[in-house]
């Protein structure tokens, strides 16, 4: 019973890899990039994904951003900052619910360069 | 590990409140499934099975609400502020677990009419256990392809699953009784058959699911199914123990073969919750293979 518990909990304890119940989605600016500036953030993904929250966290904090895509699901998501953005290092952190209703989160840096 | 999503305080909240969702479920259609394979039982064994029925069919609607509030407050990213947002909460309400909620509230209402007792009672409730199985093919990976198949499946997997564990506390307090030994040796004669039922359903669902030998052992779904089917591969072995052994030395009244069976439900029963537990895992936290 012991082994069984250990497993169970070696199980859930493992570190997170990858996206349940989507293919890998893919962004813009693409994950672990450099970029000069920074026009659009995208999201896409293979199912329609309601994406009801999304920060932008930079060097100074979180940075502003206007939703181009509304809270319907989308395959492609669309977010621009709203004012221009410092060279440092960012980070995207969103919260959906996809089509099947698993709550589904998702995190990806980039680094803007002068 | 390929096919796990974040894991924080949130998505283990999650999978408890599933599994014990799971759990309220399986005892609330175990329970007029028991009544209707075993009307002539002793009246204390059924007053129990009722009992419990509607106790959990109730608990299970609470646990409902809790998953919303999880839920919401995990989409939001607010923290727990977010599980009482009512735009999150309505966005919830639109996705499958609100088409699930429907099926799931009104089974387990038409559960509480187990307590009527005659033909009725019966029919109600059995109706009642049918709408909350039937609540679990409109969400998660049910909702794949093959979508009938699946469906059909997960529907005769939990009414098979929801006839053992619905039956565990009533056969626990035959066991107590003296002339107990015939209800449970009629049990073990059903349950070879649902237990087999059960088996070749799960494991056809889980082929869907994953497709291939490598998708058993190099995903983080194949390893918490491995997981599960380990503990399943225990519990039957607990069960064919009562069956072959314990059953038999209760009817032959031999010394503390009551006790010796009680102990071995109560053994079930934990089993079946970490059963639940690698099942709330599997179904919140995993991608099947064959979406990867």
């Amino acid at each position: 019973m012991k082994q069984i518990i250990l497993a169970l909990v070696a199980t859930l304890a493992i570190a997170p890899a990858a996206l349940a119940h989507s293919k890998a989605e893919t962004t813009t600016p693409a994950n672990e990039s450099t970029v000069e500036k920074v026009e659009v953030i995208e999201l896409r993904f293979d199912d329609p994904m309601r994406v009801t929250a999304i920060t932008l966290t930079g060097p100074d904090g979180d940075v502003e951003i206007m939703r181009e895509t509304g809270l319907d699901p989308v395959t492609e998501f669309r977010a621009m900052p709203s004012a221009i953005m410092p060279a440092g290092v960012y980070s995207v952190d969103w919260r959906g619910l996809s089509a099947d209703g698993h709550p589904m989160q998702g995190t990806f840096s980039f680094t803007v360069a002068d | 590990m390929e096919g796990l999503a974040p894991i924080d305080g949130w998505a283990l909240a999650a999978i408890i409140a599933k599994a014990a969702g799971y759990a309220a479920a399986l005892v609330a259609m175990g329970g007029p499934l028991f009544l209707a394979a075993f009307r002539s039982a002793p009246d204390d064994v059924l007053r129990l099975a009722r009992k419990l029925a509607v106790i959990a069919a109730l608990i299970g609607l609470a646990v409902l609400a809790l998953r919303f509030g999880i839920r919401a407050a995990r989409i939001s990213g607010m923290g727990p502020s977010g599980a009482i947002e009512a735009m999150m909460l309505s966005f919830v309400w639109d996705s499958p677990l609100g088409t699930a909620a429907i099926w799931r509230g009104a089974g387990a209402l038409l559960i509480v009419a187990v307590l009527i007792e005659g033909t009725i009672g019966i029919v109600a409730s059995l109706l009642g256990a049918l709408l909350i199985a039937m609540s679990y093919a409109f969400v998660g990976h049910s909702l794949g392809d093959p979508r009938w198949i699946l469906a059909v499946l997960v529907v005769t997997h939990l009414l098979a699953a929801a006839f053992w564990v619905g039956a565990l506390a009533p056969l626990h307090r035959s066991a107590a009784n003296k002339d107990g030994a015939a209800l449970l040796h009629r049990f073990g004669i059903i349950a070879s058959g649902t237990v087999a039922v059960l088996v070749v359903v799960g494991v056809s669902f889980a082929w869907l699911m994953i497709g291939s030998f490598s998708g058993l052992f190099g995903t983080a779904y194949g390893w918490t199914l491995i997981v599960k089917i380990c503990v399943v591969t225990g519990l039957l072995g607990l069960a064919a123990k009562n069956k072959l052994q314990l059953v038999p030395a209760l009817a032959a009244n031999k010394d503390d073969a009551g006790g010796r069976l009680r102990r071995s439900i109560r053994m079930e029963v934990v089993a079946v919750a970490l059963i639940l537990l690698a099942t709330a895992t599997l179904t919140s936290i995993t991608t099947p293979p064959v979406n990867l």
